[in-house]
């Protein structure tokens, strides 16, 4: 039997994320993933501080010194961003779940609320930090 | 004909694991309860937030700061392993899916100990 010839056809592969045109949904199902994992690590974070605290004045001096620089605060807005943002994805998701908001304008809406609120809690979190001394 | 057992016979038990569903409610059981429990961390967090290392201290090792610290932490470090596991299952092939996934587990385990450890270190020491 020959085998010389035509090289085996390509076999049709799943479509993957780059054939699909950018969709606010599409997003914000991403930035729940990322904001996700990005928790994951911030778990880091929140034992360094209860594992300070725990200890002497110096161990939470160091942490304290790191949370307040520019970089720690900088890190702990971007937890307090994925900690509210992920809140809100988790939400869309349960009344997803029950069946409501599935439809095209409703799913928009909720992408849209998701964005906007995750920013919203998390700056008037802040706020109230620099405001309640 | 090497067996005379079916395909189905043979393929039967051999699909998924059937734990999806377990995995689902439980991400969905801990994600409900994480709402209340992580405005309560961002509260305690605020309260701690401007306060020297006795003030801190002394807070924290309040009953119901210190209750709330560790039903979060330990309800967000299993829904967190949960959602890791699912994203190694996506991205993680081969024999490094059953490394990272034993990894994923010790990591978040250590993590939770950790943390009940310094709570109660803060609350009673």
């Amino acid at each position: 039997m020959a085998t010389t010839g035509t090289a085996p056809k390509p076999r049709p592969l799943s479509p993957h994320l780059d054939i699909y045109r950018f969709t606010l949904t599409m997003a914000m199902s991403i930035a729940h993933r990322i904001t996700g994992v990005g928790l994951y690590i911030g778990v880091l974070l929140l034992v360094w501080f209860l594992l300070a605290l725990s200890g002497d004045a110096r161990s939470y001096g160091i942490f304290s010194g790191f949370i307040h620089s520019f970089i720690g605060r900088l890190v702990l807005f971007g937890f307090t961003w994925s900690l509210f943002h992920h809140m809100l994805g988790g939400v869309r998701h349960a009344l997803w779940e029950a069946g409501i908001g599935l439809d095209h304008p409703m799913r928009e809406r909720f992408a849209q609320i998701t964005l906007i609120g995750g920013f919203a809690l998390c700056v008037i979190a802040w706020i109230i930090g620099y405001w309640v001394r | 004909m090497s067996s005379f057992r079916t395909p189905l016979g043979r393929v039967r038990f051999l699909g998924s694991a059937r734990l999806g569903a377990q995995d689902n409610w439980r991400m969905r059981v801990t994600s409900l309860g994480l709402i209340p429990l992580s405005l309560a961390f961002v509260v305690i967090v605020l309260t701690l937030l401007h306060k020297d290392y006795n003030g801190a201290r002394a807070e924290m090792g309040e009953p119901l700061p210190a209750v709330l610290m560790l039903l979060f932490v330990l309800t967000g470090i299993y829904h967190t392993e949960l959602g890791m596991r699912s994203v190694i299952a996506d991205y993680v092939h081969g024999h490094a899916r059953e490394w990272a996934l034993i990894a994923n587990t010790c990591v978040a385990v250590s993590l939770g100990l950790a943390c009940v450890y310094a709570v109660f270190r803060i609350g009673f020491v």
